[in-house]
């Protein structure tokens, strides 16, 4: 078996922090290589450089504008070739440097999916060529509604239908990758009469639209611009439709949008098996007693790898084994996280621990890997949900004899 | 905690739950770093409030009832610091492997791993419970939890194994991940539902968990209930049901029932005993779909365009073994999961199967005697004993249709002759024969 070192592309010429993104990149020039090449060396010059500055506050869209003229925030689209392994594989090379980063690159990408998938015309056509090439940004606030639609809290958003579409009120906590002149991806309950929901509708939210309110300081991450998202019956009409009904659609999206989060994960773990590996020299004599030795940590991430690149050949598969599969893929990616930033500190030591250290930046990373939805608890629960023999229920009130 | 009492005649304080964040505002304690003092009603905040976690307002918090608080459950406070022996499933296979090994080792750490709540019962006797108007709790020999302190077992209950890594020794459940020296998989067989009977409009009867379902829905008294399947659980339902008082059909694919086990002979005698307490036989029915009616009926449709009306339908349509754990971790599967004929082993290293999950040579075989000795011989295998390994041979069947009872010996082979050798009014004995030897024979 390949080590995950082993596994990481060659080296491609560095491209300077200087160098302007290109105004219009060739979506031709977007070859596997080129792709992986390209990401890479702007993880390994600019973003690795700025990782301290994004964990405390910096927004780093400049850098993601580099991320997608290269192509890192396309390739999974159907128009690009559906390659879901190699968002996945992008996003873990930045995230190797940067988990914040590659947390905004998985944000990124799933509102491409959703502008996609929509087959609404005025999301798919020129809307959707700007986001896949980083030239306008937008995240997703789907957090809530995924947790409502596994019955573990209520919907937020509320949407009552008017002439021409809906208007929309609520507020969400905690969208990222949202500012002024960005859109993200929400989901509204539809209440009629009584206040009983009917159905659910996906839409894209114009951000300049709504109230953006600044959210506590958080422990990391704090350069995704994650803000507290207040509608005030905002109309949502058709060009903005992404779904309607929206649970089939999030349905058949849903394995897709699992899958691509493993590239956070696995990036935060293989940076941490560099931090390891960076003092092996000096320290491997003492560290040689610690749990979860690099070469430990390298066999686990390159078989889990292994099994998330597997997956990520048929992200649009529905059957409940494969979701299965994908859930568990992602539980074991939170946990190897966790497992190897908590490994890499104890490797540093006291250098580790400095504040300017990526090891304690990493546990940190981890966390939010192991917490953001779906997080480990979440996932177990549905994993459980749908071992579940469907049986009979309610039939009690059903029928004569 | 509220310091302060309510003076203003409202009653006690109230707490309100942010469906945002789930913080909790309590009227007592107010928020006094947004300015509410304590004792601030809900009522009297003003409309710009913000959560002060999650920014949210007013509007997204609802009335909060304390929740009873739930005491942590005792679990065995000795640190499981040895990975030990791992079992997947809490049925007969995975309770006697832990039963076999502490009758040989009584230190070796267990740990069993269960998707149900890991009750002890015999799941044969979940086809002849109704007629004999036992319980739920009548057949529950013991509880799981009292099974592991027995055993000295740490029993994961209402957990799901998810995953598997055999090179690292690792299996991922839904309540954590378990390291283990040795696994030993049991998680059964699975019904296998045709695609065109919705599981929600159909009982299966597999484990005491669905079977107590089921004899809820038929304690309200009797009712029409048809049975897909006249396998041999199929069989044995339709005739309990119909001791129990309700009206049964039973649905069969061919003219007579068990037509893959028995020949036409003994068939017709098994058909005969079934009608005789009542049961309704429909042969050559193959069911094409499943549904309710407004007045909350079931409908089957057959393929032959006709229908049927149930208050309770029964699908007994066969067994399958579940194969994703063991696929997606490259272990060999085939019509269950691949074991060594002798050693029980699986491809993996250190993993061992037995019970309803596993094949031998491609073929399963559902039975509860072979169980205690696959059991043994695993259970040797891990704490290093010599044993002389398991010899897979066909068991009797008994089918318990106590109105003509049917006893198969041997290997019968579906397709080759049946030979009578007596039939009376009370006795049918027929045989096979290979070569000229008896391969299988049967009374009825
Ligand atoms: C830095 C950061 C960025 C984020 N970015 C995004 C983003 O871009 N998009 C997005 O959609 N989300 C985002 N999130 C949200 C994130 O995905 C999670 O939803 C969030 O962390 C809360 O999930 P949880 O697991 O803590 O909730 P859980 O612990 O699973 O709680 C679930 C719900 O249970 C309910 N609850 C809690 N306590 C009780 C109780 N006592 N009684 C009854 N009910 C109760 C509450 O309603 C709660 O919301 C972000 C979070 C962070 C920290
Ligand atoms: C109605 C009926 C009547 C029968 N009558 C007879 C008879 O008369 N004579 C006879 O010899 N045999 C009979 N059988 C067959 C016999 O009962 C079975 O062969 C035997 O009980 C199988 O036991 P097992 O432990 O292998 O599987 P099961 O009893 O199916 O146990 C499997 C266990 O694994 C758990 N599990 C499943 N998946 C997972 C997972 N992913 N993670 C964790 N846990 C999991 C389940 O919750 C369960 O506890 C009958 C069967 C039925 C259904």
């Amino acid at each position: 078996m390949p080590s995950a070192l082993a596994l990481r592309p060659a080296h491609a010429p560095a491209c300077s922090a200087a160098d302007p993104p290109p105004a219009r990149p060739d979506a031709d020039e977007w070859t596997d290589a080129a792709v992986l090449a390209g990401t890479t060396a702007i993880a390994d010059g600019a973003l690795k450089a700025a990782a301290a500055a994004i964990d405390g506050g910096t927004y780093p869209l400049d850098i993601m504008a580099r991320l997608g003229a290269a192509g890192a925030l396309g390739v999974h689209l159907d128009r690009f070739g559906a390659r879901f392994g190699l968002a996945v594989a992008a996003m873990q090379a930045a995230s190797r440097s940067c988990g914040a980063t590659g947390f905004l690159m998985w944000c990124h990408d799933v509102c491409g999916l959703y502008l996609e998938q929509s087959g609404n015309p005025a999301l798919s056509g020129a809307v959707l060529d700007d986001h896949a090439a980083g030239r306008t940004f937008g995240g997703t606030a789907l957090s809530n509604p995924m947790k409502a639609f596994a019955g573990i809290e209520p919907i937020l958003l509320r949407a009552r239908r008017v002439p021409g579409g809906y208007r929309v009120s609520g507020m969400l906590p905690w969208v990222s990758h949202i500012g002024p002149g960005q859109y993200c991806g929400a989901i509204a309950g539809v209440t009629g009469a009584g206040d009983t929901i009917s159905h659910e509708i996906m839409f894209r939210l114009d951000c300049d639209r709504a109230e953006l309110k600044p959210c506590p300081h958080f422990s990391g991450m704090e350069g995704t611009s994650t803000w507290g998202v207040r509608l005030d019956d905002v109309f949502v009409g058709q060009d903005d439709i992404i779904a309607d009904p929206a649970r089939p659609f999030i349905g058949r999206i849903r394995g897709a949008f699992i899958l691509l989060q493993c590239g956070m994960g696995l990036g935060v773990a293989e940076g941490s098996l560099d931090d390891m590996l960076a003092v092996e020299e000096a320290l491997g004599h003492v560290n040689q007693y610690l749990d979860d030795r690099p070469e430990t940590i390298a066999a686990e991430l390159a078989e889990l790898r292994a099994r998330v690149m597997r997956l990520a050949e048929t992200p649009y598969d529905g059957a409940p084994d494969y979701l299965i599969d994908v859930l568990d893929a992602r539980a074991q990616v939170s946990e190897l996280a966790l497992r190897a930033s908590q490994s890499a500190l104890l490797h540093q030591g006291a250098r580790g621990y400095l504040m300017s250290a990526a090891p304690q930046r990493r546990i940190r990373e981890a966390h939010f890997v192991a917490i953001v939805t779906p997080a480990i608890k979440h996932l177990r629960r549905e994993m459980a949900r749908l071992s579940q023999e469907i049986l009979p229920t309610g039939s009690l009130q059903g029928g004569r004899p | 905690m509220s310091l302060l009492e309510p003076t203003d005649g409202l009653g006690p304080w109230n707490q309100f739950l942010c469906r945002a964040c789930g913080l909790i505002y309590d009227e007592g304690e107010g928020d006094p770093d947004s300015g509410l003092p304590p004792g601030t009603r809900f009522a009297d905040i003003p409309e710009d409030w913000a959560c002060p976690i999650c920014g949210v307002t007013k509007s997204d918090f609802e009335p909060y009832q304390r929740r009873a608080p739930v005491a942590p459950a005792s679990i065995p406070a000795a640190p499981q610091r040895r990975a030990g022996v791992v079992i997947v499933g809490g049925g007969i296979s995975g309770w006697s492997v832990a039963e076999a090994i502490r009758a040989e080792n009584a230190t070796i750490p267990i740990t069993l791993v269960t998707a149900c709540d890991g009750s002890l019962y015999h799941k044969p006797e979940l086809s002849v419970a109704l007629g004999r108007g036992l319980s739920p709790d009548a057949l529950r020999r013991e509880t799981g939890v009292t099974a592991a302190a027995r055993l000295g077992v740490r029993l994961m209950a209402d957990t799901v194994a998810v995953g598997l890594s055999p090179e690292r020794h690792s299996l991922r459940t839904t309540r954590g991940t378990l390291r283990y020296t040795h696994l030993v998989l049991a998680h059964g067989a699975r019904p296998a539902l045709p695609s065109s009977l919705d599981p929600a409009l159909c009982w299966r009867v597999n484990d005491l968990a669905a079977w107590s379902g089921l004899h809820d829905e038929l304690a309200r008294g009797p009712r029409t209930v048809a049975v897909i399947g006249a396998g041999m659980v199929g069989c044995e339902m339709a005739e309990d049901l119909a001791r129990a008082g309700h009206a049964v059909t039973l649905l069969g694919a061919a003219t007579l029932p068990l037509p893959d086990l028995l020949p036409e002979p003994a068939a017709r005698r098994l058909l005969a005993g079934l009608q005789g307490v009542g049961v309704r036989y429909q042969g050559d029915s193959l069911v094409r779909g499943l549904s309710r009616r407004p007045d909350g009926g079931l409908t089957i449709t057959l393929a032959d365009g006709t229908s049927l009306a149930a208050a309770t339908v029964i699908a007994a349509t066969g067994l399958a073994a579940p194969s994703r754990l063991v696929r997606s971790a490259g272990l060999a599967f085939d019509h269950g999961i691949a074991v060594d004929p002798t050693t029980l082993r699986t491809s993996g290293p250190d993993i061992f199967a037995l019970g309803d999950c596993i094949s031998i040579e491609g073929r399963p075989c559902r039975f509860i005697e072979p169980i205690g000795r696959q059991a043994a011989v695993i259970a040797h295998t891990i704490l290093g004993r010599v044993h002389p390994g398991y010899a897979h041979a066909a068991p009797v069947i008994r089918l318990k249709t106590r109105s003509a009872p049917i006893a198969l010996h041997g290997a019968p082979v579906a397709g080759s002759p049946w030979h009578v050798v007596e039939e009376s009014e009370h006795r049918l004995a027929m045989e096979q024969r290979h070569d000229g030897a008896v391969t299988a024979w049967l009374a009825a």
